[in-house]
């Protein structure tokens, strides 16, 4: 499956819901005080714009997007079960998360394909830019 | 694909399935007997107001916290700063009042944080 620009009416729902949850567990670290969760809240803020503006340069690297927000959701899930702490306001924050993390894999699913094909092809692209050929097998070249 | 959100949906179960270990190995058992008023504890511009408490040691305590901030904060009272060991973990609130009940605690000196903001700490000694 390669990667496509078009939206389904499918898409534009899971990204309204995509854009809904972020902007809710932002909100949700913004009441909480604190540098820390002042500047996690700002964090999502940005990748709410980042997921859903339709700029050219936002559209073509929205898979990095989404990959980083994955990581950035669970990077925040895997914080607070080290370190707590554990109440309600918490948890419903970490439910939020972890269902942002599954619509983003699905997303992704939808729009880009394969991670690993993904990630393989920008690669081979960005090697290409930098004026380097992709390894052919050809040793001493 | 399929392998990656698998490999992705075991590190958020394992990390939720730490969360609820955690915290349930994090409460402390309530305290049994006799318990006498405590002092009370300001949490007040993402700081505790006092940092340094005296209680008296050997006796159940009713600690009051109170939340002048619209921030949650707790009192979670532990043995040392590495806060491993927790003695009495007081309810998070936000612009509100709160009381534990904190076990009786031997003469000594003891460390108290609110788990929301750790950098809001202080000291509890018994006497």
């Amino acid at each position: 499956m390669s990667p496509r620009s078009s939206l389904r009416p499918l898409d534009v729902v899971i990204r309204i819901a995509i854009v809904g949850l972020i902007l809710g567990t932002a909100y949700i670290h913004s009441t909480l005080g604190g540098l820390l969760f002042t500047l996690n809240a700002l964090g999502y803020v940005v990748a709410a714009v980042a997921i859903a503006i339709p700029l050219g340069i936002a559209i073509r690297y929205r898979w990095f997007i989404r990959l980083g927000l994955m990581g950035y959701a669970t990077t925040a899930i895997v914080a607070w079960a080290v370190q707590g702490p554990y109440y309600t306001t918490a948890y419903i924050a970490k439910a939020i998360e972890v269902t942002l993390i599954a619509l983003l894999a699905i997303d992704f699913a939808r729009m880009d394909g394969n991670p690993v094909t993904v990630i393989k092809s920008e690669l081979g692209l960005l090697a290409a830019k930098l004026g380097r050929r992709p390894v052919t097998g050809q040793a001493g070249v | 694909m399929k392998r990656t959100i698998a490999i992705l949906g075991l590190v958020l179960v394992a990390a939720l399935g730490a969360a609820c270990s955690s915290s349930a190995a994090a409460q402390p058992s309530a305290p049994t007997g006799p318990t006498s008023d405590g002092p009370t504890i300001v949490a007040k511009d993402m700081k505790f107001q006092t940092t340094t408490v005296e209680v008296k040691a050997g006796e159940n305590l009713n600690l009051h916290f109170d939340n002048q901030d619209s921030a949650p904060h707790n009192v979670a009272i532990y043995t040392d700063s590495g806060a491993s060991t927790p003695i009495s973990v007081g309810q998070v609130v936000s612009s509100a009042k709160a009381d534990q009940v904190v076990p009786a605690l031997k003469p000594g000196t003891y460390f108290f944080r609110c788990d929301v903001h750790h950098d809001m700490t202080g000291t509890i000694v018994a006497k």
